[in-house]
């Protein structure tokens, strides 16, 4: 009997951690990790998988484990309050940062070599005359103006900052 | 102790039940045919690489279109380099003859009269002893450990094992029957997990493999899904010896969705699937990707 309650109480030592978060069982994540998510790596010649810990805590988002029961984020449509206020340089920046935007990976914009074509051109974006709220949607949720859109949700999915994606937008509207 | 015992059911029981209708989203859903010449109908690009020992030098030699090749000019007999997929089909070679030192894993894998001919060729398959689906790589490691022997899925002596178990296969085209039973439903499993958008970027594997063929990620053009398994395990030319199932958690981490583990449920619905997709093409390694 003692022995089953000290296994028991294992058990919820064990599981609780893990099913709390919600996270599924079959996820590479070490709990006391700082970001949880591991990697693995390839060791030559050896029969043991190691598992290193990874930059980025991904855990916070669905996994396409069949234990997982935890929501997507709905599209969100977002509101550009007040005066833009955002700097052309920062938005340069994040849009080729792979930590950051990363929207190169998909688009071609001046100056970058190696473009994705996944998305549009993004050059002579100011001559398209969209309003600047336009813009901050499609970036904020752009499953908005297309339920099957590829483009991540900068916004909702808190990608990039509120202030972040202001920046793109004067960076996008100042493209000739 | 009856607390206990309710503790630990309520923590695994509320939270599938809070949640059980959460809302998840899926790319449009297509159809797919369980053989590799169902990319006539998808990238079309299977024209370029139907017949490996026949592929187009002059393709191959242009960087603009050589992904029209399903990047075959990687894989023997045109790419006749040594690499170190040949070095990890020597380990593999040596490592299998010690595990069948009494015979026995061999026969563990569901080897016949043909020996290993033609067994990579029949997986993802049923093992009644697993009760389950299994890969080469999950039956690789459970037989291996019956020899007294840790080769966990995914690691490389496990992918050496693997590869040599398929090089034994070499030019035989992949069949493994998705028309039926369990694997059906596998197929089908895995058919929608390819296209369920997940993790942080909220993308589907159909976000690229299937609505992004030909398309460029800066670097990379997206290619087909059509035809990928019969290479794996692969050797990555910049560091490692690749499982199909370590290829899925890498492009899990590119875009930013949280991996599984080698062997999950998931990741082999989504090997039964991408390996149906192969059926009909030969098995050709050891390959290189980039
Ligand atoms: C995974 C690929 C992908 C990434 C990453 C991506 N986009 Fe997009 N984007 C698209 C696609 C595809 C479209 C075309 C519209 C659609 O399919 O919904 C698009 C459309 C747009 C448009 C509308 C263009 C027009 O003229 O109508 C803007 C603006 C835009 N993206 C900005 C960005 C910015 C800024 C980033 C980085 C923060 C970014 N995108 C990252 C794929 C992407
Ligand atoms: C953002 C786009 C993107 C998404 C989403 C994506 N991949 Fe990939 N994948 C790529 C690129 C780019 C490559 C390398 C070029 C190629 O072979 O297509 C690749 C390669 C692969 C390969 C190796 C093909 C080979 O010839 O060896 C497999 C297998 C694969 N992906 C499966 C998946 C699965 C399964 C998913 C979903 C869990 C997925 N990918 C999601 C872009 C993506």
């Amino acid at each position: 009997m003692r022995s089953i309650s000290i296994l028991a109480g294992l058990a919820v030592a064990l599981v609780l951690p893990v099913w709390a978060q919600g996270l599924p069982r079959d996820a590479a994540v070490n709990a006391a990790a700082p970001n949880k998510t591991l990697e693995p790596r390839v060791v030559t010649n050896s029969g043991r998988l190691e598992w290193l810990p990874h930059a980025h805590n991904l855990t916070p988002w669905p996994t396409l484990s069949h234990e997982d029961r935890r929501p997507a984020p709905k599209p969100r449509k977002a509101r550009l309050a007040g005066p833009l206020d955002g700097d052309a340089g920062r938005g340069r920046d994040i849009a080729v940062r792979p930590d950051k935007g990363y929207c190169i990976v998909c688009h071609q914009i001046p100056g970058e070599e190696w473009p994705g074509t996944v998305g549009l051109d993004l050059r002579g974006f100011k001559q398209r005359q969209y309003a600047d709220a336009a813009v901050y949607q499609q970036i904020f949720d752009a499953r908005v103006n297309n339920a099957q859109t590829v483009m991540p949700p900068f916004g909702t999915n808190n990608i990039l900052s509120e202030q972040e994606i202001r920046d793109l937008v004067v960076f996008l509207q100042s493209l000739e | 102790m009856k607390r206990i015992a309710l503790l630990l059911w309520l923590s695994l029981v509320l939270p599938l039940a809070a949640a059980s209708d959460a809302h998840r989203e899926y790319d449009a859903m297509e159809t797919y045919e369980p053989h590799v010449r169902g990319d006539q109908s998808l990238s079309g690009s299977y024209k370029h690489w139907a017949h490996p020992g026949k592929l187009d030098w002059r393709l191959a030699g242009n960087p603009e279109e050589n992904w029209k090749l399903n990047w075959k000019f990687m894989d023997p007999p045109f790419n006749a380099s040594v690499h170190g997929g040949h070095f990890a089909l020597d380990r593999g070679e040596q490592l299998f003859r010690e595990l069948n030192a009494k015979a026995r894993f061999a026969r563990c894998l569901g080897a016949g009269k043909a020996g290993l001919k033609g067994l990579r060729a029949r997986y993802p398959q049923y093992r009644a002893d697993l009760k389950r689906i299994a890969g080469l790589e999950e039956v690789i490691e459970y037989c291996a450990a019956r020899e007294g022997r840790v080769l966990q899925n995914g690691s490389y002596d496990n992918s050496a094992v693997s590869l040599y178990v398929a090089s034994q296969s070499n030019g035989m085209p992949m069949r493994v029957d998705v028309g039926k039973g369990v694997m059906r439903d596998a197929f089908e499993r895995g058919r929608k997990l390819f296209h369920t958008r997940a993790g942080k970027l909220h993308l589907a594997c159909s976000s690229c493999h299937t609505h992004k063929v030909g398309l460029q990620l800066r670097g990379s053009v997206i290619t087909t899904p059509y035809g990928d398994a019969v290479h794996y395990p692969v050797y990555r030319t910049r560091y490692f010896l690749q499982s199909l199932h370590l290829r899925f958690a890498e492009c899990n981490l590119d875009t930013r969705t949280q991996p599984l583990v080698p062997g999950s449920r998931a990741y082999t619905d989504l090997e039964v699937f991408m390996t149906a997709l192969s059926n009909g093409y030969p098995v050709t390694v050891p390959s290189e990707r980039d």
